[in-house]
C-alpha cells in the first residue's frame, strides 16, 4: 500500500510549529487572549467593583496593577479591556482586508476604468493621515464598537487592495488562468476559485500586520476620547485617564500597565505574522526556521548575526 | 496632483453639505444671523438657492480667497483660529521631521555600513520594539519621568506666563518634538539601513573600491547618495503618519496647534472646522509629496517628474 503525501495544510501547520518566532508569538497572542477572558477568575475582582477604601492605591501584592480613583482593579480591567480590543484589532482587519481583497481581485483581474477608479479611490482616502480621517468619520456616525470596526475598514483596506491587485496582475498572465478561460469558467469562478487561492498567503500575513496596526489605532482614539464609549473598556479608554495631568504625574500604573499589554500583545502579533510569512512565502524566507528559542529572541532584538558584507 | 485636490475638496464640500448643520450658520457671523429675515437674504445672496454645482465652485473660490467661514462652538472666523494655531503645528511637524530624518539617515547609514554592530543591532532592536509602541505612550513615559520626577522640562503648553524669545520656547519643543521623531525613527532607520545594505551590494561600489577609493568617500559620494530614494519615497508616505501623529502629541502637552483643534472639533461636531481643517491637511501633504518628488529628481536624474506616481 502506498503511504499518502502529507496535505499541503498540513506541512503548513508542521512548518509553523517548527517556526520559533511564529510560536513565541502565538504563544503570547493565546495567553493574552485566554486571560482576557478568564479576567474576573484570574485577577479576583470584577473589572466594575468600585471600591472607595481602595482607591488611587499602587501595586501590591493584593492589586497586582493598583487601583483606579475609583477604587476598581486595574489588572482586572487590563485583562478585561483585552476582549473588546482585541475583537475591534480582529473584526476591524478582517473588514478591511476583505474590502481590499474583494477590490484588489476585481481591479486586478478585469482591468479598465473600474482599476483606474479604484486605484484614484486608495491614493485619496491614502493622502489624508488615517486618524483625521477617522476622526471625520466619528463626527459623522457617531462612537461605538461597530462604528469604529466600521471606520477603520473603510479607511484602511488599500494596502491589501494595492497587494492582492498586484498579485493577481502577474497571475492573470499565468498558463493555467489562460487554460481556465480555454474551459470557459466565469470571471467569477476564475478570479474567486482559482486565483484567490493563490493570494492567499500575502492576505494572511497583511491580516496579521492590519490587526497589530488597528490595535494602536483604537488605543490612540480612545485616548482622545473619541473612539468606544467610555462605558466599554478597552486598552485605549483605560489609557485615556492619562489625558488629566495628575495621573500622568502621579497615578503611573493606570497607563502603564494598559499601554504594556498593547505592546506585548501587538508584538505577539507581528511575530506571528513574521512566522506566518517564513512559511507561507518561502521566497521571502531569510534563514532556516528551526532556530532555537534563545537564538530566535536574540535575533528579534539584537539582529541577525551575519558576518559582515 | 490638481485632481486630486479637486476630488479632495469636492468630497470634503458635499459631505459638509450632508453634514446636518445649516451651512448658512458657518458663512456669516452670529450677530448677523440672529435676524430670521436678514437669514432669507443672506441665503439668497450667498447663493445658498443655487445649483449645487455652482455653489461648489463658489465655494471653492471663497477657500482659495481663504474665506474659510465661522466656528459653530466659538463664532469665531476660521481664518483667525488658523492663523493661531497653524504656527504651532509647523513648528512641531517641521522640526520632528527634520531632527528624525537625519538621525535616521546617520544611524541608517551607519548600522548599514557596520553590519552586525552594536549601532546595528540598536537600530533593529529599535524597529522591532517601535512599531509595537503607541507614539503617545513614548510622550506620556518622557513627560512623567523628564518633566515629572526629574523636573528637568516644562509639562506642556507652548509657553509659560510671561516667555516670549525663541530661546524660552525651546524648553517646551524638547519633548514634543522628541516624541514625534522617536516614533518616526523606528521606521525611517530600518529603510535606510536596508537601502544602504542594496546599494553595498552594486557593481559600482565594487568599481569605486577598487578604484582604490577611500572607504569615506566610497560611504559618502557613492553609498549614502543612491541609498537616499527608496528613503524618500518611505517619507512621503510616512507624512500623513507624522501628521496624524501630531494630533495625540499635541493632546499628549496640551500644545496648542492644528490638531488639538481638530479633536475639540470633533467632541463638539464643529463641521466647518473639521472640513476647513481636513482640507487644508490634505492639501499640505500633497504639495509635500510633490516636493519629495522634485527632490527625488534631483538625486537622481532618471526619475523624471510625472513618471514617478503609477
Amino acid at each position: 500500500m502506498i503511504e499518502k503525501a502529507p496535505s499541503t495544510a498540513r506541512l503548513l501547520v508542521t512548518n509553523f510549529v517548527r517556526n520559533t518566532t511564529g510560536m513565541i508569538g502565538l504563544f503570547i497572542v493565546f495567553l493574552i487572549v485566554t486571560s482576557s477572558i478568564f479576567a474576573v477568575q484570574i485577577s479576583g475582582y470584577e473589572p466594575t467593583l468600585m471600591d472607595g477604601s481602595v482607591a488611587s492605591l499602587p501595586p501590591s501584592t493584593t492589586h497586582l496593577m493598583g487601583t483606579d480613583q475609583l477604587g476598581q482593579d486595574v489588572f482586572s480591567r487590563v485583562l478585561y479591556g483585552g476582549r473588546n480590543s482585541v475583537l475591534i484589532g480582529v473584526l476591524a482587519s478582517f473588514l478591511g482586508n476583505f474590502i481590499g481583497t474583494v477590490f484588489g481581485a476585481i481591479a486586478g483581474y478585469v482591468g479598465g476604468k473600474f482599476d483606474t477608479i479604484l486605484i484614484r479611490l486608495s491614493e485619496l482616502v491614502m493622502t489624508f493621515p488615517q486618524l483625521v480621517l477617522v476622526l471625520i468619520f466619528v463626527t459623522f456616525l457617531g462612537q461605538g464598537v461597530t462604528n469604529v470596526i466600521f471606520i477603520f475598514a473603510i479607511t484602511g483596506w488599500m494596502t491589501t487592495f494595492r497587494l492582492v491587485r498586484s498579485e493577481f496582475l502577474s497571475l492573470r498572465e499565468e498558463a493555467f488562468v489562460e487554460a481556465d478561460r480555454a474551459f470557459g469558467f466565469s470571471k467569477k469562478r476564475i478570479i474567486f476559485r482559482h486565483l484567490l487561492p493563490n493570494t492567499m498567503s500575502p492576505i494572511v500575513v497583511a491580516f496579521t500586520i492590519n490587526t497589530a496596526i488597528y490595535i494602536i489605532a483604537e488605543a490612540g482614539l480612545s485616548f482622545l476620547g473619541l473612539g468606544v464609549p467610555v462605558t466599554t473598556p478597552t486598552w485605549g479608554n483605560l489609557l485615556a485617564a492619562a489625558q488629566a495631568p495628575v495621573v500622568v504625574e502621579q497615578y503611573w500604573w493606570l497607563w502603564v500597565f494598559p499601554a504594556l499589554a498593547i505592546i506585548v500583545f501587538v508584538t505577539g502579533v507581528n511575530f506571528i505574522g513574521d512566522g506566518l510569512r517564513d512559511v507561507l512565502d518561502p521566497r521571502q524566507r531569510t534563514r532556516s526556521n528551526t532556530t532555537s528559542f534563545k537564538s530566535a529572541i536574540k535575533e528579534k532584538i539584537l539582529g541577525s548575526r551575519e558576518k559582515k558584507a | 496632483m490638481i485632481p486630486m485636490a479637486l476630488a479632495i475638496s469636492a468630497i470634503i464640500f458635499f459631505a459638509s453639505r450632508l453634514s446636518p448643520i445649516d451651512p448658512l450658520n458657518s458663512l456669516i457671523s452670529p450677530d448677523a444671523a440672529a435676524d430670521p429675515t436678514n437669514l432669507a437674504i443672506l441665503r439668497e445672496r450667498l447663493g445658498f438657492n443655487d445649483p449645487i454645482f455652482v455653489q461648489y465652485f463658489n465655494w471653492l473660490i471663497e477657500m482659495f480667497k481663504g474665506n474659510f467661514g465661522y466656528s459653530i462652538q466659538t463664532g469665531q472666523p476660521i481664518s483667525e483660529i488658523l492663523a493661531l494655531r497653524m504656527p504651532a503645528t509647523l513648528e512641531l511637524i517641521l522640526s520632528a521631521l527634520v531632527i528624525s530624518t537625519t538621525l535616521a539617515l546617520a544611524i541608517g547609514l551607519f548600522a548599514g555600513a557596520n553590519r552586525g554592530g552594536i549601532t546595528d543591532k540598536f537600530s533593529r532592536g529599535l524597529a522591532a520594539v517601535g512599531i509595537a509602541v503607541p507614539d503617545f505612550f513614548i510622550g506620556l513615559a518622557l513627560l512623567n519621568i523628564l518633566a515629572y520626577r526629574l523636573n528637568w522640562l516644562p509639562t506642556g503648553q507652548r509657553l509659560s506666563p510671561g516667555q516670549i524669545t525663541l530661546w524660552d520656547r525651546l524648553p517646551h519643543l524638547i519633548l514634543p518634538v522628541a516624541t514625534l521623531s522617536i516614533a518616526m525613527l523606528a521606521v525611517l532607520i530600518r529603510y535606510t539601513r536596508n537601502s544602504v545594505l542594496d546599494t553595498l551590494n552594486r557593481d559600482f561600489v565594487k568599481t569605486a573600491r577598487s578604484k582604490g577609493l577611500p572607504e569615506w568617500k566610497v560611504m559618502w559620494s557613492h553609498v549614502f547618495r543612491n541609498s537616499l530614494g527608496p528613503v524618500m519615497v518611505i517619507l512621503a508616505f510616512r507624512l500623513p503618519l507624522l501628521v496624524g501623529g501630531s494630533v495625540l502629541v499635541e493632546t499628549v502637552f496640551q500644545w496648542p496647534g492644528i490638531g488639538s483643534t481638530v479633536v475639540a472639533a470633533v467632541t463638539v461636531s464643529d463641521f466647518p472646522v473639521i472640513m476647513v481643517i481636513s482640507l487644508l491637511i490634505a492639501t499640505a501633504i500633497l504639495i509635500a509629496s510633490f516636493l519629495v518628488d522634485i527632490v527625488k529628481s534631483i538625486l537622481d536624474p532618471r526619475v523624471r517628474l510625472g513618471a514617478t506616481t503609477e
